[in-house]
């Protein structure tokens, strides 16, 4: 850990990363990261493409144990509690942290079923009436229930770009995780669409740990509070995302965020 | 002289025609390169070789087979007009059956002649074919000199013979891909007119109605009422082919390519999905005699150890089973495809929200790929009912109405092949039924591709 | 909406209990697809070893050799006239016969195959002396014999097969007769050559007729076809060919080629027309994408340097296709080689005693033969239907196993 980062550890951080990488076979994507991601702030990666924010923020919900050619060193806890421990159970850690994708990937179910998903496998919902219930919360949250509630047994799969994203937003919100990763969730959308879910994510603040990766410079800058650049596997500096804008102390990420690549 | 001889000696005027025109052509378009026109000099040699060579033996080709069409016409008219002839019975069958005998021995297939009539002819018919075979051959011959002549004489350094080998082949490419309709046009229309000569005997309703099957009874001159009705067949091949063996395939096939693409290490599927395979190409006769011999006995023994009655030596389940297991690799290879088609994400998306494999594949990828797997599964029915060597030689042939899996019940298939083997005499309702029959399984296996390519067809859009 | 956040206590007993319910699931799920994999594939172990388990023994035979007194035997024949026609005079059989009862005993018609005579009949044509002396010629045993021989007869003569072990004449070997015969009346002597003539006959014909016109119809579909109405009926066709069942074809060459144009019944030339409309569609799918498969960039490359369309398609694409049209082709003529239904509908399950000599005589093919001999009640064709089985599965397994081969090889990463 650099000095600057350990003036940036939370005092009490939701996860926490020691010293993670992250290996495909014989190649390394991630190469020692350390960072803290805290429950007050929205935190942001950034960074050029194939520099492994995808891939560091699927370690945080172990979705990379899904690629047979990944392997993960270090550590990462959740609450204190090491998550690639043995003891730890990884569907109950992705119920607690939950991710949104890229591209919207909505079930080709209701939309009602697409919400109820999560809720029935962990076997949340008491009832019909609960799982209603349930289901009108999450899609208020999702900023969507307006919008569907008169056709919510038509397809998940007939709604706009935006739409989707929205419900899968709130598919992930319905199982009442603590964290929420979103992958690029605005990159396949239009202007509009996206400001409605930059929107949404300034109402979830607070409600849970958000960590968001976006290639858009402008969108970190205004939906999040703390910024990480990576770069080749390394997590070159990481701090408020104010200073992370206007005063870099790194040269590659000045570089980077004046636009000279990436 | 013979057929071969032909042969021989037009594919030596052709490889003849196909060296001298290549030559000539390298000399005159040496001489008009010279001029240093850039235009003087069109088609390779090689082009020309081969546009005097297809000169040649085309034209000779196309009148041999006309002549081997009407080549033994003219022989048995001029054998008519022999004074010997003179003395042949008048009724037809007789008749031939001596031309036929006289035509054997003279062309040396037949030693001896059993009709003494027909040793008369021998003569009359050796001259007559060796006429025509000289004929035949001479003709042949000069077409060929002429076409080959013809052509060398076109022979120019600008003259385009590319350009027209080139048509030909394109031409015959193009009838080569006609094969496919002739022969669509084909099965149809000779099912359709042998099936209309039996609709003529016998009443479509009471054939496709009927409910007792004794084509035998027919035979043997009880009339056709009542002998024709295939509901006892249909009924056993959709008894065996669609439920049995899909109670079989369905299952084994679904959680094996399940097992295999979700599941398996990449070893284990390098090498199982191979190994299940190989039961697709095992030939049906194999599984036939697997089923009468190991399968359908122990059916027999243990349904009658539990106290069934009916149970037969061969009998619907055992059929159904082996066909079943014939059919797993169909399913597993469609359900294997469906479930890749459904895209990653939605895989990550089941396993994010915390949903176990087992979950994601049960609650995800199956609704998701259901409809290729439903197209997969009508696939597999439809190469079912049409099997036959396996209902052939372990469902029977009683044509029983029942659906006790221990009893024996027969397919349509199977009546095709036992109408159609052992002694046929044409036309009969008997033999003609196994046209209806055909048409019948015909339309079915078409509807259900049909239908099954329009589903998986729709789905595969739905991800594209 | 409620502002108060109550999180899901995933500590809790019943969320902990609920969670290995669902590992529990996982794991009987994960169960399932294992063993449905396993008993595919034990299914198919199944066969194979109840093939080889009773087929294996159709490949040896066993034999008496028989201690023949010449002299004395009742047989007169001058052995410096030894002609076809003395020796059919000769009443071989019922010489044996007697022969066989002074040397085995009253049963010696039971221990002795009915063609037992043919053995002792080629002894003496080759080498006539020995109808002056005592010889020993080994003649093949009965069914009931071989069978006990190889522990699968009756009590009788598994008594028998002792006490003739015992005198020391009783072998069993190869039985090279199963390779080179045709087929017979007594499973002691029947053999499979004829039926794999019939059978390389037929393919000869399929291969012949299918491959140029699936080549063809595959090149003029992917190459030139223009995209109308008629190119998507050539297409329906082709696809739908390929779906109709085989029998459906049996049906189309008894009608067209045997009543309408009068070919000859039961012949490879007939049977290799059938098959090769059914193998015409597998070549023409597996062409197209072996050509589709070729880069368009060569194509562009070729016609760039000034060659026309057909010189592109000939020289260039074409010869990049070939592998796949091989191992396309190679599976059609395994399927075909496999198929009895449509072969029984032409007439191709004629008793072939003789190998055909051509394209037009009556013939059979292996699986026919395989069929047919399926139906013989006599208890030792079981062994000889399993060992031809076992020869046909092998032929399949080569021409898999090469196509297998041919892709591995010629498979190319563009
Ligand atoms: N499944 C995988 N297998 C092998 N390499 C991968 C895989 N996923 C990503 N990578 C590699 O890891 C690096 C980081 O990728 P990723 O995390 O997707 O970057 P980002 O999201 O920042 O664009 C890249 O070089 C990429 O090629
Ligand atoms: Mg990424």
């Amino acid at each position: 850990m650099t000095e600057e980062q350990i003036k940036l550890a939370i005092e009490n951080p939701k996860m926490s990363a020691r010293d993670v990488k992250v290996f495909y076979g014989e190649k390394q994507a991630i190469k020692g990261v350390s960072i803290d991601v805290g429950m007050d702030h929205v935190t942001a990666f950034i960074g050029p493409s194939g520099c492994g924010k995808s891939t560091f923020l699927r370690t945080l919900n172990r979705m990379n144990d899904t690629v047979a050619s990944a392997r993960v060193e270090g550590e990462i806890t959740l609450d204190g509690e090491n998550i690639y421990a043995p003891s730890m159970d990884v569907v109950q850690l992705r119920a607690r942290v939950g991710m949104v994708f890229q591209k919207p990937n909505p079930f080709p179910k209701s939309i009602y079923e697409n919400i109820a998903y999560g809720p029935r496998i962990h076997g949340l919902a008491a009832g019909k009436a609960d799982m209603d219930v349930i289901v009108e919360k999450s899609l208020r949250r999702a900023g969507l229930w307006d919008e569907v509630k008169d056709r919510l047994h038509d397809s998940g799969t007939a709604l706009s770009g935006g739409q989707q994203q929205r419900l899968c937003i709130g598919r992930a919100i319905a199982v009442e995780p603590e964290v929420i990763l979103m992958d690029e969730p605005c990159s396949a959308l239009d202007p509009i669409a996206t400001a409605k879910i930059e929107e949404l994510i300034h109402e979830l603040r607070g409600r849970y740990a958000i960590v968001i990766v976006t290639h858009n410079m402008q969108q970190a800058a205004r939906v999040s509070q703390r910024t990480a650049f990576f770069h080749l596997g390394d997590l070159v500096e990481y701090g408020v995302t104010s200073d992370i804008f206007t005063n870099p102390r790194q040269e590659r990420t000045k570089d980077y965020i004046t636009g000279r690549y990436g | 002289m013979t057929g071969p001889a032909i042969l021989l000696l037009l594919a030596g005027l052709g490889a003849i025609a196909w060296v001298s025109a290549r030559a000539r052509a390298l000399r005159l378009q040496t001489v008009a390169r010279a001029t240093g026109r850039r235009d003087a000099v069109h088609s390779l040699p090689g082009y020309h070789g081969w546009y005097v060579a297809l000169w040649t033996l085309i034209p000779a080709a196309i009148f041999l087979i006309i002549w081997v069409n009407v080549a033994p016409g003219l022989v048995t008219q001029s054998v008519l007009a022999d004074p010997a002839a003179q003395s042949l019975p008048l009724d037809g069958f007789s008749r031939s059956a001596i031309l036929g005998e006289a035509r054997a021995i003279a062309s040396g297939n037949q030693a001896g002649a059993f009709n003494p009539l027909s040793q008369g002819l021998v003569e009359p018919y050796r001259a007559a074919l060796d006429k025509y075979g000289i004929a035949g051959a001479v003709l042949a011959l000069v077409l060929a000199f002429a076409g080959g002549a013809f052509a060398f004489t076109r022979i120019r350094p600008d003259f385009r013979a590319r350009t027209r080998v080139e048509r030909l082949v394109m031409a015959s490419l193009l009838i080569a891909s006609l094969i496919a309709i002739i022969t669509t046009v084909g099965i149809v229309a000779s099912l359709l007119w042998e099936s209309f000569r039996f609709f003529s005997m016998v009443n479509p309703i009471d054939f496709l109605f009927g409910t007792k099957w004794s084509p035998q009874s027919a035979a043997m001159g009880y009339g056709n009422d009542d002998a024709f009705g295939a509901v006892p067949l249909f009924w056993g091949t959709i008894f065996i082919g669609a439920i049995i063996a899909m109670i079989v395939a369905i299952p084994l096939g679904l959680m094996s390519a399940i097992y295999l693409t979700q599941y398996a290490s990449p070893t284990v599927r390098k090498w199982m999905k191979p190994t299940l395979e190989m039961l697709a190409g095992v030939p049906t006769v194999v599984y036939g005699y697997f089923a009468a011999l190991t399968i359908a006995p122990a059916l027999r023994d243990f349904a009658v150890a539990i106290g069934i009655h009916g149970a037969s030596s061969e009998s619907a389940l055992a059929a159904g089973l082996v066909m079943g297991v014939m059919i797993i690799p169909f399913v597993s290879s469609m359900a294997d495809d469906s479930i890749a088609a459904v895209p990653q994400s939605m895989r990550d998306g089941s396993l994010a929200m915390g949903a176990t494999t087992s979950e994601t594949i049960r609650k995800v990828l199956i609704p998701a790929a259901l409809p290729g797997v439903v197209g997969g599964v009508l696939l597999a029915v439809s190469r079912a009912i049409g099997e036959t060597m396996i209902v052939v030689m372990a469902a029977g042939l009683a044509a029983n109405l029942t659906a006790n899996p221990f009893a024996s019940v027969t397919t349509v298939t199977t009546q095709i092949v036992q109408l159609l083997t052992g002694d046929q005499e044409f036309d009969s309702a008997k033999t003609l039924a196994a046209f209806a029959l055909g048409l019948v399984l015909f339309i079915v296996t078409l509807l259900l591709n049909i239908v099954a390519l329009r589903v998986v067809k729709k789905y595969r859009e739905a991800y594209e | 909406m409620t502002a108060v956040r109550n999180p899901t206590d995933w500590k809790s007993e019943a969320m902990r209990k609920r969670i290995a319910g669902r590992y529990a699931a996982e794991r009987r799920f994960k169960f399932a697809g294992l063993f449905a994999v396993v008993l595919s594939a034990s299914f198919l172990a199944f066969l194979l070893v109840t093939m080889m388990g009773n087929g294996l023994r159709g490949f040896t035979r066993t034999e008496i050799a028989l201690k023949v007194d010449f002299p004395a035997s009742p047989l007169l024949l001058d052995p410096k006239a030894i002609t076809d026609e003395a020796l059919a005079n000769a009443n071989l059989p019922m010489v044996t016969g007697t022969v066989a009862k002074t040397v085995l005993g009253e049963k010696a018609d039971d221990l002795l195959s009915p063609t037992a005579w043919i053995s002792i009949r080629d002894a003496i044509k080759a080498d006539p002396m020995i109808l002056s002396r005592t010889a020993t010629i080994s003649v093949p045993a009965s069914t009931g014999l071989d069978l006990a021989a190889k522990s699968k007869g009756s009590p009788e003569m598994e008594a028998e097969v002792a006490r003739l072990k015992q005198q020391g004449i009783l072998s069993t070997g190869f039985n090279m007769g199963f390779l080179t015969a045709s087929d017979g009346t007594d499973p002691t002597q029947v053999g499979i050559w004829g039926a794999f003539k019939g059978s390389l006959l037929t393919m000869l014909v399929t291969l012949i007729l299918s491959f140029p016109v699936g080549v063809a119809t595959a090149l003029y579909l992917e190459e030139y076809a223009a995209k109308n109405w008629w190119t998507d009926i050539i297409e329906v066709s082709i696809n739908n060919l390929a779906a109709v069942p085989s029998i459906i074809f049996g049906l189309l060459g008894l009608s067209i080629f045997l009543n309408l144009a009068h070919l000859p019944r039961s012949a490879a030339l007939v049977g290799g027309m059938t098959l090769a409309l059914m193998t015409m569609p597998v070549i023409v799918i597996a062409g197209r994408n072996a050509i589709k498969s070729v880069p368009p960039s060569i194509r562009d490359a070729a016609l760039g340097i000034g060659a026309s369309p057909v010189q592109v398609v000939f020289q260039h694409v074409l010869p990049l296709a070939l592998p796949g049209i091989l191992t396309g082709t190679i599976i059609g003529m395994a399927r075909a080689l496999g198929e009895t239904a449509p072969l029984l509908m032409i007439g191709m399950r004629a008793f072939i005693a003789t190998p055909p000599g051509g394209i037009t005589d009556p013939a059979t093919v292996l699986p026919v033969q395989i069929f047919l001999w399926s139906d013989e009640v006599s208890k030792g064709f079981v062994e000889k239907t399993s060992a031809a089985i076992i020869v046909l599965l092998a032929f399949l397994l080569a021409m898999n196993g090469l196509a297998i081969y041919l892709r591995n090889k010629f498979e190319t990463r563009w």
